[in-house]
């Protein structure tokens, strides 16, 4: 049986771009992120277009890639003017397979696809990359190490915790009392004010240039942006 | 001159509501918030919002159900609804936007994203 191609889209430059670049494969057209995720069985392959009316891209792809059922690759597609490396960042950080800006060429984008069809459904993975690498910053969750320019960060347990987080929900405010049950993991006695000194102390490691992409948004928390 | 749109944040953590009310007012908002669903309901009815951001896991009875008793009343029954929340399972996000919300938006969230839906509800093109 031939693999499906599911392509959530709206817009119908979106659609008919795929529709010519994918000729001969079997295409499924979705207008919604809603009407996708009420279909979905997790197999196939999903195109999905970043500008959808009831969803963000990068959502919709955490949403499908945290489905245990989902053995699918995903694609996504933005538009050319809300493309940045950051937005591509987050997308892969949560389980995109590829990240086209809108339109790509046809026959790289018909060539990557048919590739990622060619290696076929596989098992569901989760969706955290074995290392995050921005720049002179590598951390890897795995072995729970930290380096900027090679250079080996000693973060303490808490930090280190602390610095994934960041790296997981980049571009997206965090407040402390999140941080509170998600870093520390319990409705500790530790206050707002411990993070505070936590973070102060985590940008004093990671040094000038990125320290300071841990950003106080006043009265709100934090935001990582790279 | 327009009067500004009103939106209604319910969400029972408060930085969240904090963060969420900021940033509908940053969209040119009139902002009226309540911590708890059966008060969100209340108000919406009182206060008949344009567009309503509405948090799932609340305490007394969920957002999906404080959705449905929103929309019973027909001065609201088209009045643009965005989830915000935790809950990224499929049948979870399935079920919110099957209730006809205008989007579902996963915390921790993009701000900037947040406004661009919230200009885009209350505005419609």
């Amino acid at each position: 049986m031939k693999p499906v191609v599911h392509c959530v889209t709206a817009d119908a430059a979106v659609a008919a771009f795929v529709r010519a670049a994918l000729k001969g494969l079997v295409l499924k057209f979705y207008p919604s992120a809603g009407k996708l995720l009420r279909a979905w069985k997790g197999a196939g392959l999903a195109v999905i277009d970043a500008g959808l009316p009831d969803m963000g891209g990068g959502d919709l792809v955490a949403v499908l890639r945290g489905a245990p059922a989902t053995a699918a690759s995903l694609l996504v597609l933005t538009g050319a003017g809300a493309y940045s490396p950051a937005a591509a960042a987050a997308c892969f950080d949560s389980g995109a397979d590829e990240y086209f800006s809108f339109p790509p060429d046809p026959a790289l984008f018909r060539a990557r696809l048919l590739n990622l069809l060619a290696r076929g459904a596989r098992p569901a993975r989760p969706a955290k990359p074995a290392e995050y690498a921005f720049g002179r910053l590598r951390v890897s969750p795995e072995a729970r190490t930290a380096s900027v320019g090679g250079a080996a960060l000693k973060l303490t347990a808490l930090e280190f915790d602390l610095l994934l987080y960041f790296l997981r929900n980049q571009g997206r405010v965090v407040s402390r009392s999140v941080l509170l049950e998600q870093v520390w993991r319990q409705d500790s006695p530790a206050g707002a004010r411990a993070v505070d000194k936590r973070i102060e102390a985590l940008r004093r490691r990671l040094g000038r240039s990125f320290g300071a992409k841990i950003r106080t948004v006043f009265g709100l928390g934090y935001i990582f942006k790279l | 001159m327009k009067p500004r749109p009103k939106v209604l944040v319910v969400d029972d953590e408060p930085d969240y509501l904090r963060i969420a009310a900021r940033i509908a007012a940053k969209a040119g908002c009139f902002v009226i918030t309540a911590p708890a669903a059966l008060e969100g309901v209340r108000l919406a009815s009182s206060e008949k919002p344009d567009m309503i951001l509405l948090d799932v896991g609340l305490p007394d009875i969920s957002g999906f159900e404080a959705a449905r008793r929103i929309r019973r009343d027909p001065a609201l029954a088209r009045v643009p609804i965005i989830f915000f929340t935790v809950r990224s399972e499929v049948d979870m996000v399935s079920e919110g936007l099957g209730l006809g919300a205008a989007g579902y938006v996963l915390k921790p969230f993009d701000p900037d994203e947040l406004l661009r839906r919230i200009k885009a509800a209350v505005s419609p093109a």
